[in-house]
């Protein structure tokens, strides 16, 4: 049990800056997720908590205690690795003990910890075999387990379950999220779906190129996304993003704060038909439609610029590719954005 | 040079476990060829109260003593005869064993053993085969109207070595050409095979070539091998004899420096063998960096 | 195969047997002659066909030897070649071990520096500097003795490179996992890197002992007083006196006794005999 307080945190490599100074609180029991693309730095920052790569600058505690200079074994924290990191050689009962015996744990408590572990996890008969005789899921629970023997002040995930098949790394999401619920343990979990995160996390630390673009709930983060980067990186399919100035018509764009260049609307809130209030129309041709089952995407090209956009509709609709429609969304939808300074222009978004 | 992504924080570790094998490696290798570099350019009086510097004259001398072209070129037809003997069997019978498949074991464990048989052995065993008075080999080609006797006949010694060598180096040949043909894709062979092409013409044309790789390597180590590994082996069967017409490199470094004390000349000897095996090791790790991209 | 000729199947078999007679009979007629008594050999050929002398020649030499030929009975050389080849094959093993995890798991000035060293040893065979080498050895008081024996042939560039090689493909996610867990840099090395060097470790095992067992010219130097004889060098001793006496018989039960340890761990273990030739090439 324990809080994380990430100040001004940086790394370099050689000259080249792969965190720029990352701020965080994560208060007790909380699961934070690191999100971003490849690069982003975030896996960077993950091993930095862990104590596998070095702090440039900046402060770095755990449980109030810094940890700047501390071997990741007296950081008190325990690490989940993409490729699991199971010792080959070793029983999956001798991977959960090795780092309790390291610890000198006295046998006695070792069992009970193992054994509670395979009980959550439900790996009690796998306990004798060799990591090579598990399947991948099995190993990722094996992986699990030696994080939670330890009984450690945090968890750190990075990216665990990219190696599993789409089908088990749902199974796999919805269990990791139970278990963090249950046993309440401050976690930092990294990863580069943004699914995943988003159905993950308590909060969300949205990275790019080494530094942090929001910090928020899941809900806050996709309903107002504080920069462009977010609003383009959260929500699938990716929210639209229009040039104001290409539009013929910006009826209803009047509302919108000083500043606005670039709106974005999110496929779900785009229309087909006209929608009370005051709203913005845009006229286009339908380019492609892709149904993927219980809704579709429509894709249109926008006459006034020629910028595809994209609709989430419901069902199957019976439109033509190549058929002209017009497109209708709510004012109340639309998010401004600057595209110099890349923020949101109407409210200032809390990041703390 | 490659590391680990994160590496431990320790600072003197490294040093520690580095210690022993640097510790061997400076006094028993460093120490004494920067040894045999210095006395190479001086000369010792008789009672060895004096020595002094003299530039390249020991290389010089050596260069224009008889005895050592002699040896040079003893060694050069020595390393390229076993080299080229040994390599063309190890070839047929990789080719051959590769050809085979339910006794592919039987014949690769009845043609491996050889290579932990000690060259001093080796020459043991083939000096027996060929002794003049009771050797099976000389009793046989006496009915063939050749007298054997290597003893006396330099080009018989020498062929007695080049057999002797050749033989020993077989297995390992034997191995790294089976190695590089299970590497050659089968699929490239029946290709060949449904555009016409025999085994013969299958094996010259798509095999051979794919295996030059392992034929270079093989080149190399086997130049090594006749020119450092067979001092056990013509120790053994000629010393070097008769009358100098075995008197490889190796062999002579060591009866000059060591029989015949002549610190000065061995040592110079000595550095050119040391120059000749920076060469090989150059070129044998130019060829590797090679393979990697290949 | 793609296509089935039988009279090129046949060919193959021939060329193989060819080659397994040519490799195999020195040794044969070496075990003939070792089966007979001294005086077959008077009528100017070796036998072909075992004789009835096996076991007495070979007990003789084991525990005799012959008294002429300055050199200890074979069982006592047996000894000193298994111990000296025990030696350089761990010794090697266990220096190499350590140096190429220096190399691979720390950051450290000169680390560039010690690696060339250890290379440059892969240039300098003892035969290439065999006077100031003895001359080291005796200056330290080492002749005759197993250290002297051993302790310069200890350092290995071969060995090091293939452990610096297959530590780098044990996955980074290892140690760091290790160092979570609590491991120090000696731990990690015992608990997990040695274990996962298993069988690396064997297959080296076989082809140093080997190489440990063949050395010849180095015994040669430094050892004068007979106890430290090994059988390689031993059986030279025996060799040069058999020219003058008819001893072939013994002679060649000792060339026999010599060949065996080697060539037994080769047919043995020759998965790892393979293993370690090939891998120390790469």
């Amino acid at each position: 049990m324990a809080t994380i307080d990430l100040i001004d945190l940086k790394k370099n490599y050689g000259n080249v800056p792969a965190v720029k100074g990352v701020n965080l609180k994560v208060a007790d029991g909380e699961l934070i997720v690191l999100v971003g693309p490849s690069g982003c730095g975030k896996s960077t920052l993950l091993r930095m908590v862990a104590g596998l790569e070095t702090v440039t600058s900046g402060r770095l505690e755990i449980g109030g205690r810094d940890v700047v200079k501390a071997e990741p074994a007296e950081r008190d924290i325990a690490m989940v690795f993409q490729n699991y990191a199971l010792y080959p050689h070793m029983s999956v009962r001798g991977n959960l003990e090795y780092g309790l015996k390291n610890r000198g744990t006295p046998r006695a408590e070792i069992d009970r910890r193992v054994q509670e572990a395979a009980d959550i996890l439900e790996i009690g008969p796998l306990l004798d075999r060799k990591p090579r005789q598990l399947s991948g899921g099995q190993r990722q629970r094996v992986a699990m387990g030696r994080a939670i023997v330890r009984e450690p002040a945090a968890f750190l995930f990075d990216e665990p379950l990219s190696n599993l098949d789409a089908k088990l790394r749902v199974q796999m999401r919805v269990e990791i999220r139970k278990l963090q619920r249950r046993l309440k343990t401050t976690s930092l979990y990294v990863t580069h779906d943004q699914l995943e995160a988003m159905t993950l996390a308590d909060r969300l630390v949205v990275m790019n190129a080494g530094l942090v673009e929001q910090i928020g709930t899941p809900t806050e983060v996709y309903d107002h996304p504080a920069t462009l980067f977010v609003a383009g990186f959260i929500g699938s399919p990716p929210m639209n993003l229009i040039d104001v100035a290409s539009l013929s018509n910006r009826r209803g764009l009047d509302g919108l704060p000083a500043g606005t260049d670039i709106i974005g609307i999110r496929p779900d809130v785009l229309f087909l038909t006209p929608q009370e209030g005051i709203s913005l129309s845009m006229q286009g041709t339908v380019e492609l439609l892709e149904p993927i089952g219980g809704e579709s995407h429509l894709h249109v090209r926008l006459d006034s610029s020629g910028q595809s956009v994209v609709l989430s509709v419901p069902g199957r609709p019976n439109i033509a590719e190549g058929s002209a429609v017009t497109l209708h969304a709510r004012v109340a939808d639309i998010h401004p954005f600057n595209a110099q300074t890349g923020r949101r222009t109407d409210t200032a978004v809390a990041n703390l | 040079m490659q590391t680990k992504r994160t590496i431990f924080p320790n600072k003197f570790l490294p040093y520690a476990l580095l210690a022993p094998q640097l510790a061997v490696t400076l006094v028993f290798f460093i120490w004494p060829a920067a040894q045999a570099v210095k006395s190479s350019f001086e000369r010792e009086d008789p009672f060895g109260f004096r020595t002094t510097f003299i530039w390249f004259e020991n290389y010089t001398r050596l260069f224009s003593e008889p005895g050592y072209l002699n040896s040079l070129t003893k060694t050069g037809i020595f390393a390229v005869s076993v080299t080229l003997l040994s390599m063309s069997l190890s070839l047929l019978l990789a080719v051959a064993v590769n050809r085979v498949i339910k006794s592919n074991r039987a014949y690769t464990t009845l043609l491996v053993w050889p290579y932990a048989v000690a060259p001093v052995v080796v020459g043991i065993l083939w000096w027996f085969m060929f002794n003049p008075t009771i050797g099976i080999a000389p009793y046989l080609l006496r009915g063939l109207g050749i007298s054997w006797n290597h003893r006396v006949d330099g080009n018989q010694a020498m062929i007695l070595v080049v057999i002797a060598a050749s033989w020993k180096q077989i297995s390992y040949n034997f191995l790294f050409f089976v190695a590089g043909l299970q590497s050659v894709p089968q699929s490239l062979n029946e290709a060949a095979a449904i555009d016409g092409a025999g085994p013969f013409k299958r094996f010259w044309t798509i095999v051979f070539p794919l295996l030059s790789p392992t034929t270079f390597f093989l080149l190399i180590v086997n130049i090594n091998y006749a020119m450092f590994d067979t001092f056990g082996l013509i120790d053994a069967t000629t010393n070097g004899g008769p009358n100098q017409a075995t008197n490889i490199l190796v062999y002579k470094v060591y009866a000059d420096g060591f029989l015949g004390l002549n610190i000065g000349s061995s040592a110079a000897q000595s550095v050119v063998l040391m120059l000749i095996v920076i060469a090989l090791t150059a070129i044998q790790f130019r060829f590797i960096e090679r393979r990697v991209q290949y | 195969m793609v296509e089935n000729r039988p009279w090129l199947s046949f060919l193959t078999h021939l060329v193989l047997i060819a080659g397994v007679v040519v490799v195999v009979f020195p040794v044969y007629l070496a075990f003939i002659a070792s089966t007979h008594g001294s005086g077959d050999f008077m009528r100017g050929l070796v036998p072909l066909l075992p004789g009835p002398h096996m076991l007495e020649n070979y007990g003789r030499m084991l525990t005799q030897g012959i008294s002429t030929a300055g050199a200890p009975p074979v069982s006592i050389m047996l000894m000193n070649s298994t111990i000296i080849a025990i030696i350089i094959a761990v010794g090697k093993i266990a220096i190499s071990l350590l140096s190429a995890y220096a190399i691979v798991f720390f950051k450290f000035p000169f680390r560039l520096l010690a690696f060339w060293i250890i290379f440059i040893t892969l240039m300098l065979p003892v035969e290439v500097r065999i006077i100031p080498t003895f001359a080291v050895v005796a200056n330290l008081g080492l002749l005759n003795s197993y250290v002297g024996l051993t302790l310069p042939l200890i350092a290995s560039a071969t060995a090091t490179f293939l452990f610096r090689q297959f530590f780098l493909t044990v996955p980074d996610e290892l140690m760091e996992a290790a160092r979570v867990d609590g491991a120090g840099p000696m731990k990690f090395f015992r608990d997990i890197l040695l274990p996962l060097s298993r069988t690396n470790i064997a297959a080296l095992f076989v082809i140093l002992f080997i190489y440990g067992w063949v050395q010849y010219l180095w015994p040669l130097l430094v050892t004068t007083d007979s106890k430290y004889y090994t059988v390689v060098m031993g059986i030279k001793r025996l060799a040069a006196t058999a020219d003058s006496e008819p001893l072939w018989n013994l002679v060649m039960a000792s060339v026999i006794l010599a060949m065996l340890p080697p060539v037994l761990v080769v047919i043995f273990m020759q998965r790892l005999f393979v293993k370690g030739l090939v891998d120390t090439e790469k």
